[in-house]
């Protein structure tokens, strides 16, 4: 019998509950060890035997190997088959939407209307604003090196600036900024180690380079971005802050997510790990972990609440969107970003509706309306090139 | 499906080599006892699947594929003439390597530690010691003992990582 299906829902599991000191008992329901050979397992799982030889595997540099021989032999078959389309390997993708409610109501369903779909999935992308204003579009297969900037395309490093002893003098730090289109994201590695990961249609502006000892300023202008600070300790005790408009938050080296898109009229700062001091006209307030403070920016009143689930707030730089008991609207608002489309909800009923619901970015907007419709809570949807109508 | 935008680009290939590539190597190795000619052998594999345009129904098949094209790799070599005649012949068990067995006891055993190895990576330091220690079945009080620190900093950092890793957790036990 073959059971390599198994392998990797048995090992995920497995691994699970033995990081969660729940014991082992999906490797003797599986039947296919006897226990002898699970003890064996056990043991050599436990003690590492493989962990070592598993870090010397070099995989970034070998995928440049497989990389290149894939390129030069697809050259080779597009002589031959000119109309050879890519390598057509189809990886289902798992979209999970439960609808909150337990009743289904009967619909009748119609099928969805699709004319020349132009909704594409996000990728990687920003533009790099120098300090003379200049612009440099980052993507994939587009590197970028300068002084001590260096990209990849799909993210965006700034090297410390090791300066002469003695001569240390502060001068007048330049900017740069970064700006993520609709259906981009982005990362980025300040020059003082702080890690940013920007959402779509995002602007941050941030110093080429830190003065040493003086506060560390960048300023997210608008959209999403996470922040996994380098601590004070490691620069001289100079604190971080995050400017915006409307508020400005205060960090000794922490991580936290900042929420303010123009179209929203609000500004969420969660905070995951250490402290934080958020200051807008009116109030100051400090945030321990899983504390969200929210800024409306209408009446300029601030609200301060418990998160019950951090991970829902900042999956997205993960690569997940994650919604939990989220209204419709809200959650075609996130997705209209990510993948740069205009959304009309027909029935404003629905527009309310709400849903829980996690998916991989990966997947293609198509993916995700399957699994929104087959909740049966909507009728059916159009696509327009970059417009999608819920009916 | 619609295959239109699932098809493997060279992006999702990357990452799918890079989730398998390692522990594929490795597992490789328990049948060649040659990690230069398993890394050979693995990326071969990871050729042909492309060149071939094979598809896969979900990630479970497609870890299971590359796990078993791997193993066949390997015996297939091990069964040559141009291995019979190295000098390391002698030390291979051949038998006991041709059993679903040893296939599986190996690929899941190496599988579960990549798994695992790839969640304590994405830990804070203590964190990732912490959890270490308690996958080697160490108590609470031992661990605290062993790294200096209080038993409740040991819950805290345990905590920490269980909040760190809940979408890798979760995400795991949905399934």
């Amino acid at each position: 019998m073959d059971n390599s299906n198994k392998i990797k829902p048995l090992s995920e599991e497995l691994a699970a509950s033995l990081i969660k000191n729940e014991g082992n008992s999906n490797l003797r329901e599986s039947e296919i060890f006897d226990t002898e050979t699970q003890s064996q397992m056990l043991s050599k799982i436990k003690t590492g035997e493989y962990s070592n030889l598993l870090k010397e595997i070099e995989t970034k540099k070998d995928w440049k190997v497989i990389e290149k021989k894939i390129e030069k032999r697809s050259k080779k078959s597009f002589k031959f088959w000119p109309y050879a389309a890519a390598a057509s390997i189809v990886l289902l993708v798992s979209v999970a939407f439960v609808f909150n409610k337990a009743d289904n109501k009967d619909v009748d369903f119609g099928e969805p209307v699709i004319v020349n779909n132009n909704i594409k999935t996000g990728t990687d992308k920003a533009t790099l604003t120098l300090e003379d204003g200049s612009t440099v579009v980052l993507e994939k297969g587009q590197d970028y090196k300068s002084n001590n900037i260096s990209s990849n395309g799909e993210e965006i490093v700034y090297q410390p600036v090791i300066k002469h002893a003695g001569k240390e003098i502060n001068k007048p730090v330049n900017y740069n900024m970064l700006t993520i289109p609709r259906g981009g994201q982005f990362y980025i590695q300040l020059s003082d180690g702080t890690k940013v990961w920007l959402n779509s249609e995002s602007k941050l502006k941030y110093p080429v380079t830190f003065n040493a000892g003086e506060t560390r300023q960048v300023e997210l202008v608008h959209g999403e971005a996470y922040f996994d600070v380098s601590p004070s300790t490691n620069h001289k005790g100079a604190k971080f802050k995050v400017y915006h408009q409307s508020q400005e938050v205060e960090v000794l080296g922490t991580e936290f997510n900042i929420k303010a898109y123009k179209d929203e009229n609000h500004i969420s700062t969660t905070l995951v790990e250490g402290k934080v001091a958020v200051s807008t006209e009116s109030v100051n307030e400090l945030l321990v972990p899983n504390q969200q403070l929210h800024l409306n920016l209408e009446t300029k009143t601030t609200s301060k609440a418990t998160v019950e689930d951090v991970y829902n707030i900042i999956a997205w730089k993960e690569g997940i969107f994650s919604f939990e008991n989220k209204p419709l609207k809200d959650i075609l608002n996130v997705l209209s970003r990510w993948y740069d489309m205009d959304v009309i909800i027909e029935n404003t009923v629905q527009k309310e509706e709400r849903f829980i619901g996690t998916f991989n970015k990966s997947n293609s907007i198509e993916d995700i309306l399957i699994a929104i419709k087959s909740t049966g809570f909507i009728n059916t949807y159009e696509i327009n090139n970059k417009t999608l109508t819920i009916k | 499906m619609r295959g239109g935008e699932n098809k493997f680009t060279l992006k999702s290939y990357k990452k799918l080599f890079e989730s398998l590539y390692p522990q594929l190597c490795v597992f490789a190795y328990k049948y060649l006892n040659d990690l230069e000619l398993s890394k050979d052998f693995v990326q071969e594999v990871f050729l042909k699947v492309w060149e071939d345009k094979i598809s896969f129904k979900n990630e479970n098949h497609a870890t299971g594929f590359f796990y078993k094209s791997v193993k066949n790799k390997c015996l297939n070599y091990l069964k040559s003439k141009q291995y019979k005649t190295t000098e390391r012949y002698e030390l291979a068990n051949l038998e006991d390597y041709e059993t679903e067995e040893f296939y599986m006891t190996e690929a899941v055993t190496i599988e579960t530690t990549a798994v695992i190895e790839k969640a304590i990576n994405k830990l804070p330091e203590k964190a990732a010691q912490v959890i270490r220690l308690s996958i080697e079945d160490y108590t609470n009080n031992e661990i605290a003992n062993k790294l200096s620190i209080s038993i409740n900093t040991v819950k805290d950092h345990k905590k920490v990582a269980y909040r760190k890793l809940r979408s890798f957790l979760s995400f795991l036990t949905v399934k």
